[in-house]
């Protein structure tokens, strides 16, 4: 046994979230994040995720052909993740990221703006629509991006890149702020 | 932001996304000669105009896919999903 005991500390625990009427940005709660893993064009599949999920808008994300993310703020015991892996067979699989991947929010009338600094992707509400997902680049950072209201995307980054991301984002908001 | 390279499945996407393999090649036999890997592996033609390329979508939906460019102009004639074009 170690004499050391590994704590599990949030990958963005000493920011400071951003708060104004243009632009806000806050870290969201390390709960579970599930990387599924099935046959690309299954729509089957993509139909049945949404009942394996908590149920909260959103919970279900794209991620590329045959790919999803399921998110949500609380953290699943093993047992529960279990249960998901085995519902999930034999159409996908699924690995746990919920240590993997950190989630963030980045809201108000000037996200769109804020964001287009860091991505080539078109933000716009016409070709990114509310529930829309897509995995690109933020500066020199793959980050899946989700739009979870009109005003309002999810950024959700490799844990190791978090505080990296967040200081970029933190700097592309400041004119905004 | 210089390119901008189609994406079956994101869409338009700058270039910094994507990782270039190379020349698509029919891969030789497991049995074939030296001589047929020695092409396969080092040997390559280098044209100008149109280029069959393979790109990795790797800061994107992480697909390998063909791209059709030509080399001289850059233009993008016609991108497809490396695996799901050939079944
Ligand atoms: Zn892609």
């Amino acid at each position: 046994m170690s004499e050391f005991r590994i704590t599990l500390r949030p990958a963005l625990g000493s920011v400071t979230s951003i708060v104004s009427e243009n632009i806000a940005l806050t870290p969201l709660p390390e709960g579970h994040v599930v990387h599924v893993l099935g046959k690309p064009g299954d729509e089957a599949l993509a139909k049945r995720l949404g009942s394996l999920s908590d149920g909260s808008a959103h919970a279900v994300r794209a991620a590329g052909p045959g790919q999803w993310f399921i998110v949500g703020n609380a953290a699943k015991s093993h047992a529960d993740m279990t249960a998901l892996f085995e519902a999930l067979k034999p159409d996908a699989y699924g690995v746990d990221q919920s240590q993997g991947r950190v989630r963030m929010l980045a809201s108000g009338p000037m996200v769109e703006r804020m964001l287009a600094k860091g991505t080539a992707v078109d933000l716009s509400l016409t070709q990114f629509p509310l529930g829309h997902s897509t995995t690109s680049v933020i500066g020199h950072i793959a980050a899946h991006l989700t739009r979870v209201a009109d005003d309002a995307f999810e950024i959700m980054v490799l844990r190791g890149f978090a505080e990296s991301l967040w200081d970029d984002l933190a700097h592309m908001s400041a004119e905004f702020a | 932001m210089a390119s901008l390279i189609p994406c079956p499945h994101c869409g338009k996407r700058p270039k910094e996304e994507f990782t270039v393999k190379g020349a698509v090649l029919d891969r030789p036999a497991a049995d074939a000669t030296p001589n047929a890997w020695m092409d396969y592996v080092y040997l390559r033609d280098n044209p100008r105009g149109r280029y069959d390329e393979y790109w990795h979508h790797t800061s994107g939906c992480r697909r390998w896919l063909v791209i059709t460019r030509d080399t001289a102009t850059h233009e993008i004639e016609a991108s497809r999903d490396a695996a799901l074009a050939r079944e």
